[in-house]
């Protein structure tokens, strides 16, 4: 049929490119063996679940994000960002707080405020990024700072503890074994899983930011869906912040600057991880999981605090490296 | 509208059709009107209107005045929803695909089958699969990823998007073929062929207007933003009449006279590979001289052009440039030793778009109109000035950007610079895609101008009928290796062609008239 | 330039968007002088000026970065390293100033080539690259001074505190030294073949490259570049305080894009460019002084500087989109 085909794919020893490929999780695996070796508490049960928990609000402000460059692109610096998600999840973490301890509001209202907040965040995103036509690494970088402040005059850059019995019962609960916050995890990834990958709206958001005109072309009208990807975005930072203020029983200030580094490095980490090497809800979450268990791991092994950091930029560094030799490699 | 009795109804009927941008007038109380079921093609030089009376269908320009019906109802306002639902569908130019998505997704793009606002994935591959299988003859897993496929292949993804919710009536075709090799076009002819089986009209822009006689039954051409002229029942002896209709004049001869006048070797490779898409390339390029290099897509040809060039690297053999080994890894490299591309991407490769004709132009020279690597902006300018009058681009405006050049004068941009530049070894890589007649023939003139200058110019092309036209000798590759070297006497473009497609490949629907002579019979590459 | 966007005619608000900005920083300006009595002093605007000067050329760096088409999430890390290395070049060395301050540029140089190699090398893209560089870079300020105290050195040479502190002819010696970084970028990034080439490389590489530029060469040299002017700021920074506080650099990141994107939206075709970003920087500069004039809260005066930074960055964009809109007619 076809015998005008191409001539055959790169000759390249299949050991290489395997090696390419699945590098990042080999490395991966390799730190994970070493630590389960280095430390005998590594692979107890308790560190599992307290890594996974730890991940839970990495992993859904890290969806939130994954909506946005699905529907942006994947070219960073041109295409679809949001640095200001773990800002919205920092202003929602305040305002459930808030509510709960100083205003006496009830759960309900507490996050439908903390959701609009973050929601209004997003939707300040869109105006400068649709509308004005800001590029969104600028946009959001911009309203992250901003977001931070707000927060920072809003809490007095001080921490509000929370002893709702809600919140507290999302601490503490661990129906079937497993801590609330994971399971929030799960039922956040399966949504987002359905939405990006399963849903007719996911396969647009994936024209759009793969190729506008051809989005465009085929009838779909791209702003409106960058649009619903801030939005969402937003969405995933009000769930988010449910954890985190369980988690810490109240917000505390800074943790917007954690939650961003981890945010980016599970985001990207994870579509080193995927068949297409893009941006995928399992990949992310496999991302957020693997960082939460190095940091933990890297603390148990008693790694200086100093060091956690350069760790976490040798790794992303190898693992998109892999990435960009293996796409060379294509081209 | 005098029409011959046919007693079809026209699906499409555009008339009076004006619209102008600023400084522009680009269409002048132009028309179109096609038949139900009818391939109607569409022709004219760049900037006679073409483009933008098929975006005014689309709904991408609003018209300043005009009457468009569509199936009988006259639209008002027209959106690209409005004339979907009235069945209109296009095939774009650009290939509009997404690599990292799937042949199904791709093709269900905009109208995915789902359920409760999930799609159903094996639903869509099953249908993309069929369709594609029995509508345009393509046999593809539905799960392969665009990045993964050919150019044929996206073009025919692109054909089955818009054909597969079955809902068309009219299909515009947009210089389909652009990107296609020679024994893949019939593919999308095919294509076009079943859509008239199946009562769909077509509307057929296209350059070559070989393509235009083998698969329409009519054919408008627009020059100056208005409609000149219909021809019907087409045959080659309707090129003459469609070209004087096109350039408002008779034009003169296509391909220049040329008296080779050969001197010493300034491009020699031998035992050339790259390991993978050609190997044993022995090629020779002597001052004065014009090689070709015919092959199909996938025959090593674009892949040589680039590893000459330092785009992409050579595994084996080496290349001599004035009778010097030369270690070619970059543009770079290869300009420190006087040779130069002109790339087949013109609007990727070729300019840098948003840049000024004059920035483009001495680009690669930029010393020569600098003082101490200060900018001297009249020498730029001027320069830049002496060298659009020489080459005849228009507009004449040197500070404006390349974006806005059409595609002929960006060839004669990037022809400038290498003017400029007064590279000794030019390498072409299909010199004149996208390009109106008009311009063609005066890039043709400057190419053996350059050539009668004492440069020695290597071109890749895909048309047969420009290569043999432009060259002296055409070497053809067939997988990878060198099957023929042919002068361009000797054969004709059929056998050219035939040469090209390899004897035992060549397209059994024989619709661009193969069965020439066996590699065999050619004259085997000389020394 | 989507096939969709509406392709046709000017709009009528064109004119007030082109006016926008400038309109904004005016207003702004009078609004300080107004509600101040100290805003409009020379001495103020001296301090204005001086204020800038470090910003200056972190924004210049990124100028350089953005106008071949990349991003330097790293330029914070660069200033860090020049503003510790001169001090410990002279404490732990007893190198002579001058030749600390050598020292200094280098360091900022380590992180460009750092990035360098990344991108040019590796072919990550610069978002990532200094992304991972910018985790490094922490760590190992965390790390080189054991958990981020701060480095002091009182006794610094006269030589070296009069970089910042010491005048010729009643104007700062750091004022003269902005100005001459200053004319040196403009010449080269605007006037001479290396800024054409830069620019073409970052408008669209692949031409470049055909057209005989050695990109990669380049490439190198703009984030080497990057790295030792962001240094000269960390310089300054260590003269004036006799003092190197860890990651102070962070602080300047978010500031220096904005100056370089309100400067190319000042350009006729958007492009990155020095007498824009300066102005971006003083804009920014004006902003900080005149908050810090009204006494406000310290997170109150974030949150607005944030605030305000993306009302400029919208303002300063209505300019650009009008301009990129008269690039569509014929075909």
């Amino acid at each position: 049929m076809s015998a005008l085909s191409r001539v055959g794919p790169d000759l390249v020893p299949a050991a290489r490119r395997v090696l390419l490929k699945r590098g990042p999780l080999l490395l991966f695996g390799a730190l994970l063996l070493y630590l389960s070796v280095a430390s005998s508490a590594f692979l107890s049960t308790a560190n599992l679940l307290s890594s996974l928990t730890q991940a839970a609000p990495i992993a859904i402000v890290a969806f939130g994000l994954a909506v946005v460059v699905r529907g942006g692109g994947d070219d960073v610096v041109a295409g679809g960002i949001d640095l200001s998600i773990p800002a919205s999840a920092a202003l929602a973490t305040a305002v459930i707080s808030d509510q709960l301890a100083n205003q006496g509001a009830g759960v309900l209202r507490a996050l439908i405020l903390a959701t609009a907040a973050a929601v209004l965040v997003g939707a300040i995103n869109v105006l400068l990024v649709t509308v004005i036509g800001l590029t969104s690494i600028l946009s959001t970088l911009a309203m992250y700072a901003t977001v931070v402040g707000v927060v920072r005059v809003y809490t007095a850059n001080r921490r509000i503890t929370v002893d709702d019995p809600t919140m507290l019962f999302v601490r503490d609960a661990r129906p079937l074994g497993i801590p609330m916050p994971v399971w929030v995890m799960f039922a956040a990834a399966v949504a987002f899983w359905l939405l990006l990958h399963r849903s007719a709206f996911g396969m647009r958001l994936q024209a759009v930011g793969g190729n506008q005109e051809a989005a465009a072309t085929s009838g779909i009208r791209p702003r409106p869906y960058i649009a619903a990807s801030f939005l969402i975005a937003g969405v995933a930072a009000a769930t988010a912040a449910v954890v985190l203020v369980a988690r810490g029983s109240g917000s505390s200030p800074g943790i917007d600057e954690r939650l961003l580094v981890d945010m980016v490095l599970a985001t990207f980490v994870g579509s080193a991880f995927s068949r297409r090497n893009v941006v995928t809800v399992p990949g992310v979450m496999l991302g957020a999981i693997l960082v939460a268990l190095m940091s933990n791991g890297l603390i148990l092994i008693r790694v200086d605090n100093s060091w956690i950091d350069g760790f976490k930029g040798v790794l992303i560094l190898i693992v998109v490296a892999a990435a960009a030799l293996q796409n060379r490699r294509r081209a | 509208m005098a029409q011959p009795s046919s007693g079809r109804e026209p699906v499409l009927e555009m008339t009076n059709i004006s619209k102008a941008f600023p400084g522009v007038q680009a269409l002048d109380d132009a028309g179109l009107s096609i038949r139900q079921g009818e391939v109607h093609g569409l022709v004219g030089e760049n900037g006679a209107g073409k483009s933008t009376i098929i975006k005014i269908l689309a709904g991408v320009y609003h018209r300043d005045a005009g009457r468009i019906v569509v199936d009988g109802s006259a639209l008002d306002e027209v959106t690209s929803r409005a004339v979907h639902e009235h069945g209109v569908r296009f095939v774009h130019q650009e290939l509009h695909l997404v690599p990292h998505m799937t042949v199904a997704e791709s093709v269900f793009m905009g109208h995915e089958l789902s359920r409760a606002g999930l799609i159903r994935r094996r639903e869509m591959r099953r249908r993309a699969e069929t369709f594609l299988s029995e509508r345009l003859g393509a046999d593809l897993d539905g799960e392969t990823l665009i990045r993964d496929l050919g150019s044929a292949e996206r073009k025919l993804i692109q054909i089955a998007r818009a054909l597969v919710d079955e809902g068309a009536r009219l299909v515009v075709f947009d210089e389909p073929t652009a990107p296609l090799a020679a024994g893949e076009i019939e593919r999308v002819f095919s294509a076009v062929d079943r859509l008239r089986e199946h009562g769909v009209a077509s509307l057929y822009v296209s350059h070559y207007l070989a393509e235009i006689t083998r698969l329409c039954d009519r054919v408008t051409v627009f020059r100056n933003g208005t409609d000149v002229g219909s021809l019907a029942d087409l045959d080659e002896q309707d090129h003459r009449e469609m070209i004087r209709l096109m350039v408002g004049r008779e034009l003169g001869q296509l391909f220049p006279d040329r008296r080779p006048e050969r001197g010493e070797v300034v491009l020699a490779t031998s035992g050339l590979g790259d390991g993978a898409t050609f190997s044993d390339v022995d090629l020779e390029v002597r001052r004065g001289e014009i090689v070709g290099v015919a092959g199909l897509l996938g025959s090593g040809r674009e892949e040589l052009i680039d590893s000459l060039a330092g785009l992409r690297r050579s595994r084996s053999g080496h290349v001599e440039l004035g009778g010097q080994r030369a270690r070619v890894r970059s543009p770079a490299d290869a300009l420190d030793r006087g040779m130069a591309l002109v790339p087949r991407d013109r609007r990727n490769d070729g300019l840098v778009l948003a840049m000024s004709a004059t920035d483009n132009i001495n680009l690669a020279t930029l010393p020569d109109v600098a003082r101490h690597g200060w900018i001297l902006r009249d020498a730029a300018d001027q320069r830049a000035r002496r060298m659009v009058e020489r080459l005849d681009i228009r507009p004449q405006a040197v500070e404006r950007p390349a974006q806005l050049f059409s595609g002929g004068n960006q060839q004669k941009l990037v022809l400038a610079r290498w003017l400029v530049a007064a590279a000794d070894v030019l390498l072409f890589d299909e010199p004149t895609v996208g390009v109106d007649i008009g311009a063609k023939a005066e890039i043709y003139e400057l190419m053996t101008e350059m050539a009668d200058r004492g440069a020695g110019l290597l071109v890749a092309s895909n048309d047969a009928a420009e290569l043999l036209g432009v060259c002296d000798r055409v070497v053809v590759l067939v997988r990878g290796r060198i099957v023929a070297t042919v002068r361009r006497d000797e054969v004709g473009i059929d056998e050219l062609i035939a040469l090209v497609t390899g004897s035992e490949e060549a397209p059994a629907d024989g619709g661009t008239g193969a069965g020439g002579s066996p590699a065999t019979d050619v004259e085997e590459e000389a020394r | 330039m989507s096939a969709t966007d509406r392709a046709d005619g000017v709009k009528p608000g064109a004119w007030v968007a082109k006016y926008a900005f400038v309109a904004a920083f005016a207003g702004l300006f009078a609004f300080f002088a107004l509600r101040t009595t100290t805003f409009l002093s020379a001495s103020n605007l001296m301090n204005v000026l001086e204020g800038s000067m470090i910003l200056l050329f972190v924004a210049l760096a990124m100028t350089l970065v953005v106008s071949s088409g990349g991003i330097d999430l790293s330029v914070g890390i660069a200033l860090d390293f020049g503003a510790w290395f001169v001090l410990i070049a002279m404490l732990e060395y007893d190198l002579a100033w001058p030749l600390a301050v050598i020292a200094g540029l280098l360091g900022g140089a380590v992180v460009g080539g750092l990035n360098a190699f990344l991108i040019v090398g590796l072919g990550v893209t610069p978002f990532l690259a200094t992304l991972g560089t910018f985790f490094i870079g922490r760590s190992a300020q965390q790390i080189g001074t054991g958990g981020g105290g701060n480095v002091s050195f009182r006794g610094a040479p006269e030589g070296f505190q009069s970089l910042a502190g010491g005048a010729a002819l009643g104007i700062p010696h750091e004022l003269i030294i902005g100005a001459v970084v200053l004319a040196a970028f403009y010449v080269v990034l605007q006037r001479s073949t290396h800024g054409t080439r830069i620019h073409a490389m970052g408008l669209q590489d692949p031409a470049a490259r055909v057209a005989g530029l050695r990109t990669r060469r380049y490439r190198t040299l703009v984030y080497v570049l990057s790295g030792a002017t962001a240094a000269i700021g960390g310089i300054l920074l260590s003269s004036s305080l006799r003092l190197y506080t860890p990651q102070a650099g962070f602080a300047y990141l978010l500031d220096a894009i904005a100056a370089v994107f309100i400067g190319a939206s000042m350009h006729p075709r958007s492009r990155p460019n020095v007498l824009g970003t300066l102005v971006g920087v003083l804009f920014l500069g004006v902003v900080g002084n005149g908050l810090d004039l009204l006494g406000l809260d310290f997170n109150l005066k974030a949150a607005l500087r944030g605030g305000i930074l993306v009302v400029a960055l919208a303002l300063a964009f209505l300019v650009s989109r009008r301009g990129s809109a008269a690039s569509a007619s014929g075909d």
